[in-house]
């Protein structure tokens, strides 16, 4: 048997550097993957319409492209991308659809931006879901939407 | 010596992720029509099947560990270190 120099001499490292070489590989492909849909869900499609969302205590106002506004509801059409442009006009709130897992604060002084495209007809939740103050439970909205019109 | 690499191994890094993050990050060519639901679905189903695999390996590394280097395994053998006649 080989002479024992110190104090855990006769012990391979080998195990301990695979070891490391494989949680060094998995992060990096844990980080690649979050990256890549990061960028898929943040690129916005060219022809998305743009939706000015406003919150305020304790309702959410948008306004379409067109200069239609909506106050406590959104009309929005299967099949095309919508992005929101997100601003507040008092104090921190979140826009949250939470079916179609859309979730971006509304910070006063800045515009953040979320895109989605609806799949199907139906009538989905939209909730504040960052506490805003005394009514923050029913800063609420209804997501409508409808078959396309042409 | 060996702290003032480390160091700057730290610094470096930190700088390093600011550069990438700006340098990967979305630009301005637009994107495709995706559903957010099923991108953001199928990160958390693939991260949670690697979390459950590599828990799995690890604790099983662990009890076999345990269970392989008990004193009173019929195998065990007293490392030199220890320093004791069995």
């Amino acid at each position: 048997m080989r002479e024992l120099t110190g104090k855990m001499s006769g012990h391979s490292n080998w195990p301990e550097w695979i070891y490391v070489g494989v949680i060094i590989a998995l992060m990096c492909w844990v980080g690649a993957e979050a990256w890549e849909a990061e960028r898929l869900v943040e690129h916005v499609p060219e022809d998305a319409e743009t939706i000015k969302v406003t919150g305020q205590q304790w309702f959410w106002t948008f306004e379409h492209e067109d200069g239609t506004k909506e106050i406590g509801e959104l009309h929005v059409e299967v099949g095309k991308a919508y992005k929101f442009e997100i601003h507040s006009t008092d104090v921190n709130h979140s826009f949250n659809i939470h079916d179609y897992v859309v979730l971006m604060d509304a910070i006063p002084g800045r515009v953040n931006t979320v895109w989605f495209a609806p799949t199907d007809a139906g009538q989905h939740d939209i909730q504040c879901r960052e506490y805003c103050g005394l009514i923050h439970y029913n800063m609420r909205g209804t997501l409508y939407v409808e078959e396309p019109s042409t | 010596m060996k702290s003032l690499v480390g160091l700057f191994l730290v610094l470096a890094v930190l700088v390093l992720i600011p550069v990438l993050e700006s340098a990967f990050a979305a630009g301005d060519e637009p994107g495709e029509y995706l559903d957010r639901r099923v991108i953001i679905w199928n990160l958390f189903f693939r991260m949670m099947t690697v979390a459950f695999v590599v828990g799995a390996v690890v604790s099983g590394t662990l009890i076999w560990q345990c269970w392989r280097f008990r004193e009173s395994h019929p195998q065990a053998k007293p490392t030199k270190y220890e320093g004791t006649d069995w």
